[in-house]
């Protein structure tokens, strides 16, 4: 009877320690199975030759694929060119606009904020494909928008998406459309969050509104800001979408970036050995990248390991 | 004092023109998406644009009638929900996990899920591609509820996580004191009390599966094609049909519009993960 009483809460101290398991194996279980299998399995894939439409299975390359990417395979070079590019291009002109524009509607916005948020947040979740439709037939050059815009000042129309130098900013462009209203959505909500203390204070003071900016409203907002710049360069690597449905990655590879240039190894051509290897550089280069960022936001106390 | 009163009404102006300006050049491009749905192909391909015109609604008819749209709605709406399903179950249990118990190495679990949904897809989609191929779960719907759980659940572990630490630890300590199991304190009082920040993941993550492109583009060929994939086939090698595409673009856009609209409180939380408020 002793025994089986100790036995008891023996078990219950078991079942209190590991509780928090039972509820967590099942997620990361699964993670497991559908991330780090499959990764480990594109690992071990990237040493290997491999062309699923052609006869005959793996044969082994070593580093090759890795030493071919790096050393010599100069479209890579390119597409890595366009890729930081493009990051840089968009990121930073969202950032800029969409500061501008959560500045402004945080001035007005008091009683009609409900419909600004509603047609701010629309191309957020907008489904990209359907983004990229949109910009398609704006910029279409016999019947787009853009162009009708341009003939009203006399302009001839131009091919946007068609020529190498149009095309990259072009895709920029429509990408700046999309995810200009995120980075004002948030910073409008951190501008909407800070304490009107130190405001009355400067007020007080005499400070110009450049001062009060400075000095008061962008280090308040910073971790905010960095919020926004993780998730915008991390999202922007994986640009797929709108590269799809604009320009395919054309004309020539002025618009191929990284993401788009694994796809068609992969899909396109089938090297499926050399797209496994170009795929663990992206994903390396977007690890290292992340990872500063989150080390920055972890200092500041978001996204912190304690909290 | 005179002056100061105007040049402040001038400024006022001055700002709700900038924002007029600023939702004029968000709002103008779906209104174009919009017109050239309801344009007849004559009105569509003309140039400059009509802005009068008999307004048709034929393009959303062919494509029900001689595409197999309404084949693309329901897979979408398969996958969708399915997977939406999926992440809420597995999710919520782990949220309430990271949230709730201590234990050694929780924190990194966390941070290890979010590191999760930065991978970019492409680095995930040619093995999971072959596995796939292999178990014969190409062009099902099951290869894409399945995949996109690798972005889904992260996101919602991350979001219902923070809306889990919202509720007050006592509610279901007092719970356990009076002997509800852990399952059950978590089930009949956590669940409820976090019902409405589950409500907001739930519809964020349904929005995401609905907008997937590339594991569908490269999952799926015939019989299991969704919506974006749906729609771009409508852009040929001869050229591309712009009343189908339009017209499947506004019907894709809808259940997300009214979700976003349903979702919008919770919107800023979502979409930083329960970084911001």
């Amino acid at each position: 009877m002793e025994l089986g009483r100790k036995v008891g809460h023996f078990f219950c101290l078991l079942k209190r320690k590991y509780v928090w398991l039972f509820f967590l194996a099942p997620a990361v279980a699964v993670l497991i199975s559908i991330v780090v299998f499959p990764l480990a399995f594109s690992l071990i894939l990237s040493f290997y030759d491999w062309n699923i439409i052609r006869a005959g299975g793996w044969s082994w390359a070593g580093i090759n694929n890795y030493r071919t990417i790096l050393f010599q395979d100069s479209y890579f070079r390119s597409s890595f060119k366009v890729t930081l590019f493009y990051l840089a291009g968009t990121v930073s002109v969202q950032f800029g606009l969409g500061l501008v524009v959560a500045l402004i509607l945080d001035q007005i916005t008091r009683k009609i904020i409900g419909f600004l948020r509603t047609v701010l947040v629309l191309p957020i979740t907008m489904t990209p494909v359907v983004v990229g439709i949109i910009w398609r037939l704006m910029y279409n050059p016999d019947l787009g928008m853009l162009n009708y815009f341009l003939s009203w000042f006399g302009f001839s129309p131009v091919n946007w998406t068609g020529m190498p130098g149009t095309a990259l900013p072009s895709v920029m462009m429509a990408d700046i459309w999309e995810w200009t209203p995120f980075v004002a959505l948030i910073l409008l909500a951190g501008l909407q969050s800070l304490p009107r203390e130190p405001y009355e204070a400067a007020l007080v003071d005499g400070a110009s509104s450049w001062q009060t900016f400075c000095y008061i409203t962008f280090p308040l907002l910073s971790p905010a800001m960095l919020v926004v710049l993780l998730i915008r360069v991390m999202d922007s690597f994986k640009t797929f979408d709108l590269i799809f449905v604009l320009t395919q990655g054309g004309p020539g590879m002025s618009t191929e970036i990284l993401n788009y240039y694994t796809y068609r190894y992969g899909f396109k051509f089938f090297h499926l050995g050399y797209a496994s290897a170009l795929s663990w550089v992206l994903l390396v280069v977007v690890t290292i990248i992340c990872m500063i960022l989150i080390r920055i936001l972890q200092s500041r106390g978001i996204y912190a390991k304690r909290t | 004092m005179m002056n100061e009163v105007v040049w402040i009404k001038v400024k006022k102006t001055i700002l709700v023109a900038m924002a007029v300006v600023v939702f004029v050049v968000i709002l103008f491009p779906p209104m174009v998406l919009f017109l050239t749905s309801i344009k007849t192909e004559l009105d569509a391909l003309s140039f400059p644009p009509k802005w009068i015109f008999q307004p048709t609604l034929e393009n959303y008819e062919h494509i029900f009638q001689f595409s197999p749209f309404m084949k693309y709605l329901l897979n979408s709406l398969i996958v969708a929900s399915l997977n939406t399903g999926a992440v809420l179950i597995l999710g919520s249990l782990a949220a309430y996990s990271l949230a709730r118990f201590r234990f050694k190495g929780a924190d990194n679990i966390a941070f290890w899920i979010l590191s999760v949904r930065m991978m970019p897809p492409v680095a995930a989609i040619i093995p999971i591609y072959i596995i796939m191929r292999n178990l014969h779960l190409l062009d099902t719907p099951w290869s894409l509820v399945i995949t996109y759980l690798t972005f889904n659940l992260p996101f919602a572990v991350w979001l219902m996580r923070s809306f889990f630490r919202e509720i007050p630890r006592e509610i279901e300590e007092s719970a356990l004191v009076d002997g509800c199991s852990d399952f059950s304190a978590f089930r009949k009082i956590a669940l409820p009390l976090a019902a409405p920040g589950l409500a907001a993941t739930g519809i964020l993550t349904f929005i995401f599966s609905w907008n997937e492109f590339l594991f569908a583009l490269i999952l799926t060929g015939s019989k299991a094609v969704t919506l974006p994939v749906g729609i771009i086939g409508y852009m040929k090698e001869t050229g591309i049909n712009w009343g189908y595409m339009t017209a499947g673009g506004v019907l894709a856009l809808i259940p997300v519009i009214v979700f976003t609209i349903l979702v919008q409180k919770h919107l800023v939380k979502g979409l930083t993960m329960g970084a911001m408020k």
